[in-house]
């Protein structure tokens, strides 16, 4: 399998004055090291405020890392196009994340105009591409935020990752906010594309039902750090940790339930 | 005698020219001690019927019911004092996003002490009575799991994690000893050990209080865990309902079917990886309703009857509104419960051939 992405020490510190005189408030993050191969999905897990969120946004390049290095790996034979970003990210509440007073159209235009060097007839062509591709009509083009349903919105939010043609994608909860239909058409829609694509997949999530059906490895934080990382069966079936012994057990406490029950 | 008996109620909303039924014909009951599950996605209008209970939706939406009553007084007869009376002490709602619905002008101690029915506090000196106040509001989060009472009686919404408020909300909720608490998704977004915990804490006030708990929500596994009966809506709709058991072994609508399918952790057989089965589109909104079975659009096994609204049928305590259920009873033999089947048309039990099902349904 090739390597596409190479984390390593990767830090950040963020300290905030509380007031005068009282030491300054400080999160640490990391030092996370981990690897990624093309076409994997690794899931993040942990509990609020352990940094999942943070994480990922200093891997899609939001935040700027106090130090370490994400080093992204070409593949040599392939020739890397003039508009390709390898990172994008989708993030939590995909409604209130797009511009409401621009049409979906503008928006994955912007994106398009800002990033590379198409021109427009390349860009309309580009646009048409994605919008099939993550199942939308050439008509939501001209659609508003507003007049998209959740699911055709967490549709349009993966246009926009995908249309700078990414090879790896980070979502934060992408599926927390949906409903259960709606969030098993985006899990087929994700795996289908990764499927076609070869994407890879980070994301960060609270139901480790979904966690076991889509990843392939499994990392889990606390305070800032990784403290167990592993295949995900492994991890689930044998959590090293306590905190992911609480995690999992308290999910699977749920599932027996239900599994005494039918 | 049901605590709380919901028969028909329907939600008018008067639009330009027409008029939508935001509710159509929703229809159960919540027994002493029993935890209900209202199982929905956001816009099958589980709020709404929160709503029409409590009393608080906008004036101009009418609510029209062949029975909403609790412990029998018909709660849309009374007026505005006496529903509030029962609301007040009664019937306790912990709402959707408690972040969002306490004041965040006001800390937490203050919000929780006046919550306190005045008839719980007995002292007679001002200065009595607040530390009694106080007593009381330590005594109901302790009660709830909380053990560092001063640190969020001192705080303000915004610095309290989710889990916390959650449980505040609750321990506000249970303040004046009521005999139901609707908790409207109160596990939404909750990591797994919390989501645990509380409904652990909802488990426990159950059994030791005798607490009806109509847990409103779309958290299959969660629901799984506490519930004794599941009523399923869709699109403002009674699809199903009936016992957890039963209603998880034989789904006898498709679109109950399409919910528990949407949750992996239930297919122990589930090849990872492997795509999930999921119902086509999306839930319509309230301005574009389709007519008849409104999961119609999107069902699978529709058919042209369905456009026609499918009366409720009930076997054994299942009731489901589906003109072509799932899992169906073999045809000809008839079940005892339900004088229509196999007497209208018994082609509809044998879906083998399309071609005939056609013809019968046109008639």
């Amino acid at each position: 399998m090739t390597k596409i992405l190479c984390v390593k020490d990767l830090s950040y510190t963020n300290s905030r004055k509380t007031g005068l005189f009282s030491a300054p408030r400080t999160f640490v993050l990391g030092p996370i090291s981990f690897d990624m191969v093309k076409g994997e999905t690794i899931a993040i897990i942990g509990n609020n405020g352990a940094g999942k969120s943070l994480t990922a946004k200093v891997l899609a390049g939001a935040i700027r890392p106090s130090s370490g290095s994400i080093t992204f790996i070409t593949d040599e034979t392939s020739q890397q196009s003039s508009h390709s970003h390898p990172i994008r990210m989708i993030l939590q509440h995909s409604s209130s994340a797009m511009n409401p007073a621009l049409s979906l159209g503008s928006v994955l235009h912007n994106t398009l105009k800002l990033n590379t060097r198409l021109d427009e007839a390349q860009r309309q062509e580009k646009i048409k591409e994605t919008l099939k591709l993550v199942g939308l009509l050439r008509d939501h083009y001209y659609y508003y935020s507003h007049m998209m349903s959740d699911g055709q919105q967490q549709r349009a939010a993966l246009a926009r990752a995908l249309i700078l043609d990414p090879k790896i994608i980070v979502a934060d909860e992408p599926f927390a906010a949906l409903d259960p239909s709606v969030r098993s058409q985006t899990v087929n829609l994700i795996l289908k594309l990764q499927h076609e694509l070869g994407l890879g997949f980070v994301f960060i999530s609270h139901n480790i039902g979904i966690v076991r059906h889509i990843s392939d490895r499994v990392l889990v934080m606390d305070k800032g750090q990784i403290i167990e990382a592993g295949r995900t069966e492994e991890v689930l079936a044998d959590p090293k940790e306590v905190l992911t012994q609480k995690l999992v057990q308290s999910h699977f406490s749920l599932v027996e339930r239900h599994a005494s029950l039918v | 005698m049901a605590l709380l008996d919901i028969k028909n109620l329907t939600l008018y909303l008067d639009g330009p020219g027409e008029t939508i039924k935001a509710l159509e014909k929703v229809t159960f009951t919540l027994q002493e001690g029993e935890i209900k599950a209202l199982v929905g996605e956001s816009g099958s209008g589980k709020t709404l019927v929160v709503k029409a209970i409590i009393g608080a939706l906008p004036e101009h939406w009418r609510v029209k019911a062949d029975r909403l009553t609790y412990k029998g007084q018909d709660l849309l007869k009374m007026n505005y004092e006496q529903r509030r009376q029962i609301m007040r002490r009664e019937i306790a709602v912990v709402f959707q996003e408690p972040t969002s619905s306490l004041d965040p002008s006001v800390k937490l101690g203050e919000q929780i002490q006046e919550s306190i029915p005045d008839e719980f506090v007995t002292k007679k000196w001002f200065w009595e009575r607040n530390k009694q106040r106080k007593e009381i509001a330590t005594g109901l989060l302790h009660k709830v799991g909380i053990r560092e009472h001063d640190r969020w009686m001192n705080s303000y919404p915004y610095q309290l994690p989710a889990d916390v408020s959650q449980k505040i909300m609750i321990a506000m909720a249970l303040a004046s000893e009521p005999r139901i608490l609707i908790a409207d998704d109160s596990t939404r977004g909750m990591e797994s050990t919390t989501k645990t915990q509380v409904l652990k804490l909802l488990l426990k006030l159950n059994k030791t209080k005798n607490l009806s708990i109509l847990f409103v929500s779309h958290d299959l596994l969660a629901i799984t865990t506490i519930a004794d009966t599941i009523t399923v809506l869709y699109c403002g709709q009674t699809v199903e309902s009936g016992k957890v058991k039963s209603l998880l072994k034989r789904p006898l609508h498709p679109y109950t079917k399409a919910l528990l399918d949407s949750v992996p952790s239930f297919q122990s057989a589930l090849k990872t990886k492997s795509p999930l089965t999921a119902l086509s589109g999306t839930i319509p909104s309230l301005q574009h309703l389709p007519a008849g079975c409104r999961l119609g659009p999107r069902c699978p096994n529709a058919r042209k009857k369905c456009v026609q609204v499918p009366i409720m049928r009930s076997i054994q305590g299942h009731n489901y509104s589906c003109h072509y259920p799932l899992h169906l009873p073999k045809a000809g033999k008839k079940d005892p419960t339900d004088d229509k089947f196999g007497e209208q048309d018994p082609i509809k039990f044998n879906l083998i051939n399309p071609a005939l099902e056609e013809d019968s349904a046109d008639d």
